[in-house]
């Protein structure tokens, strides 16, 4: 298969993607709402005590908008409603056997979701964390605001954790074909059975193949809890860890896609 | 590596568009189809007939490469099929069961993702596609808002996006009105007489099949029961001229007709005469003169057209009493 036609085929699944209102809006609030809530509340604290609270914006807040955004929550999410409807579209359209039809690769058909739900789960993260930007400085008043460095860390670890959650999103949805299923199982593992696992320091070393502690690991900002229920890891496990777990589900998604009667 | 769907395709210069070899597919133990044997030639609007539950379905899925065969082999414009299914179906249009499209785009968006599976040079396809199904018009509207008739043909005009040299098309008349069936119909034939297109239709509509095509298999339980042109089917396997005759006087009529060499056949019924030609319907003048000659006075001449329906029925029947045989025996 050609460059241009994996190119035209990803096109195609963003706009399905990008046209699939209900999901759109949903995402978008779930990126931009805490974002636009969190800087207009400390800056009304601000105006109306300055004394008592500091100013909404510099690099204190910057640590909060990248846990808002990265911290395994709101973005999570966005990229979990994103990677679902990509891996679930077609099937629940019933319009997946007229892809087959053409006679192109099931494969093919699997792999061009990916890129089409990055790049919409992206857009999405990308727009909010320009919020959390103009939030930093506009509001920063006499505060120290974050250098370029720890820019660009920050961006980088919402892409990471935002990316891997949406392709093993797309894998997982792949997998199951059922929308519901997927969203419900998805937010399910990462809002409560993440944490709770994480939570349980008896488990040992195992805690440590939770793909959110292994994305923890690349943050810039402190998460969660301190540290003090986390599943420390070297570089080089939690980087093993995400690719397991991105292994794990892309193949498992393309497997069914493979096989499943269309 | 070179997907088959992206390079232009040497179609094999076969007569058969479609063949199938002992093809059977099992569901556990149900046995879906049994050891079909498919020959549909190119050029022609063939009928796939069958009553609800006989295999059309399962038979189209097969070919398209939805589900796979339990054993047989099969050829779709003559390249093997699952082994060369790129190359197959870069030439196949089809709808499968009901068209299908993604609701909340609009008629030429859910296209423009057709287009995009099959390559590059297709998108160029899409507005003549559009225009050939009369769409033009409501293409840039959601297909949410589209009645059943526009989808079909929205489906159809999916199907021509590959410039298909065979359409198959399953129960492509389900849920159309009078006037869309109609509609329909002629699209297809337009299909085959004037672009050369192969048209497959799966139908559980003996009429529907009878005007459309020009040859068809009946299928039941699973299995090809008859197949060949159309008057063929009708007949039984032969291609029998049969007129009725209204004439002043019977006895004298079969008298002359009795020593006819054009005749074959010839007994007294309720309208007259039912006369069997020894040849093509064109000695139906000649025999005619020859009654007219003999002082007979010609009232009616008109050919019995024979029946699909009546012929399906006959060979259902006869399968329901060898069913019931078996099971008697058994």
């Amino acid at each position: 298969m050609s460059t241009t036609i994996a190119a035209q085929m990803a096109g195609a699944d963003f706009l399905k993607l990008r046209k699939k209102r209900g999901t759109l809006i949903w995402a978008l609030v779930l990126a931009w709402a805490p974002v636009v809530i969190f800087y207009a509340v400390t800056a009304i604290q601000h105006a109306s005590n300055p004394g008592k609270y500091g100013p909404a914006g510099g690099t204190a807040s910057f640590h909060d908008g990248v846990r808002l955004l990265g911290g395994l929550l709101f973005g999570p999410l966005v990229a979990i409603l994103i990677g679902v409807e990509a891996g679930t579209n077609d099937a629940s359209a019933g319009v997946f056997r007229d892809l087959v039809v053409t006679g192109r690769s099931r494969l093919a058909l699997f792999a061009s979701r990916i890129p089409a739900a990055l790049a919409l789960c992206w857009a999405i993260i990308l727009s909010a964390y320009a919020l959390v930007l103009v939030g930093t400085f506009v509001f920063a008043g006499n505060l120290s605001t974050p250098d370029g460095a720890l820019i660009l860390n920050g961006l980088g670890f919402l892409l990471l954790t935002t990316g891997v959650m949406c392709a093993v999103a797309v894998g997982f949805a792949s997998l199951t074909t059922s929308k519901p299923a997927a969203i419900i199982a998805l937010i399910a593992w990462q809002l409560i059975a993440s944490p709770l696992i994480v939570s349980i320091e008896s488990l040992g070393s195992p805690r440590k193949f939770v793909l959110s502690q292994a994305l923890v690991h690349f943050s810039p900002v402190g998460l969660g809890d301190d540290g003090r229920h986390a599943a420390t890891m070297a570089g080089g496990t939690a980087l093993f860890v995400i690719v397991l777990w991105l292994v794990v589900f892309l193949g498992l998604g393309a497997w069914r896609t493979k096989t499943m009667d269309a | 590596m070179t997907n088959p769907v992206d390079t232009p395709v040497a179609t094999p210069a076969t007569e058969l568009i479609i063949e199938t070899n002992g093809l059977t597919k099992r569901f556990g133990a149900r046995t879906a189809l049994d050891g079909v044997d498919l020959r549909v030639p190119r050029g022609c609007a063939f009928g796939f007939l069958g009553p609800n539950g006989a295999g059309k379905t399962t038979m189209i899925r097969m070919l398209l490469g939805l589900t796979q065969a339990t054993s047989g082999s099969m050829r779709l414009l003559g390249h093997p099929v699952p082994a060369e299914r790129g190359a197959a179906l870069s030439r196949v249009g089809a709808i499968v069961e009901e068209p299908r499209f993604h609701p909340y785009l609009t008629g030429r968006e859910n296209l423009r993702i057709v287009a995009a599976v099959r390559g590059p040079e297709v998108r160029e396809r899409i507005d003549p596609a559009l225009a050939r199904v009369g769409l033009s018009d409501r293409a840039d509207q959601k297909v949410k808002s589209y009645s059943l008739g526009m989808r079909q043909r929205l489906g159809v005009a999916r199907c021509l996006l590959s410039d298909p040299l065979l359409l198959i098309l399953d129960e492509p008349t389900n849920g159309l009105d009078p006037g869309g069936i109609q509609e329909f119909r002629e699209m297809i034939r337009a299909m085959v007489e004037h672009e050369g297109r192969t048209v497959f239709i799966s139908s559980h509509l003996l009429d529907e099949v009878e005007k459309t095509c020009d040859a068809a298999a009946i299928v039941d339980r699973g299995k090809v029961v008859t197949q060949g042109a159309m008057a063929e089917l009708a007949a039984g396997g032969e291609v029998r001229h049969e007129l009725i005759i209204g004439v002043d006087d019977v006895d004298r009529a079969l008298q002359v007709i009795g020593t006819s060499a054009l005749v074959r056949d010839a007994h007294r019924s309720d309208e007259g005469l039912r006369v069997i030609l020894a040849d093509g319907p064109e000695t139906a003048a000649q025999l005619n003169a020859t009654l007219v000659g003999a002082g007979v006075a010609v009232m009616r001449l008109e050919p019995v057209r024979q029946s699909l329906e009546a012929r399906f029925l006959e060979i259902t029947a006869r399968l329901d009493s060898t069913t019931d045989s078996a099971e008697v025996r058994a």
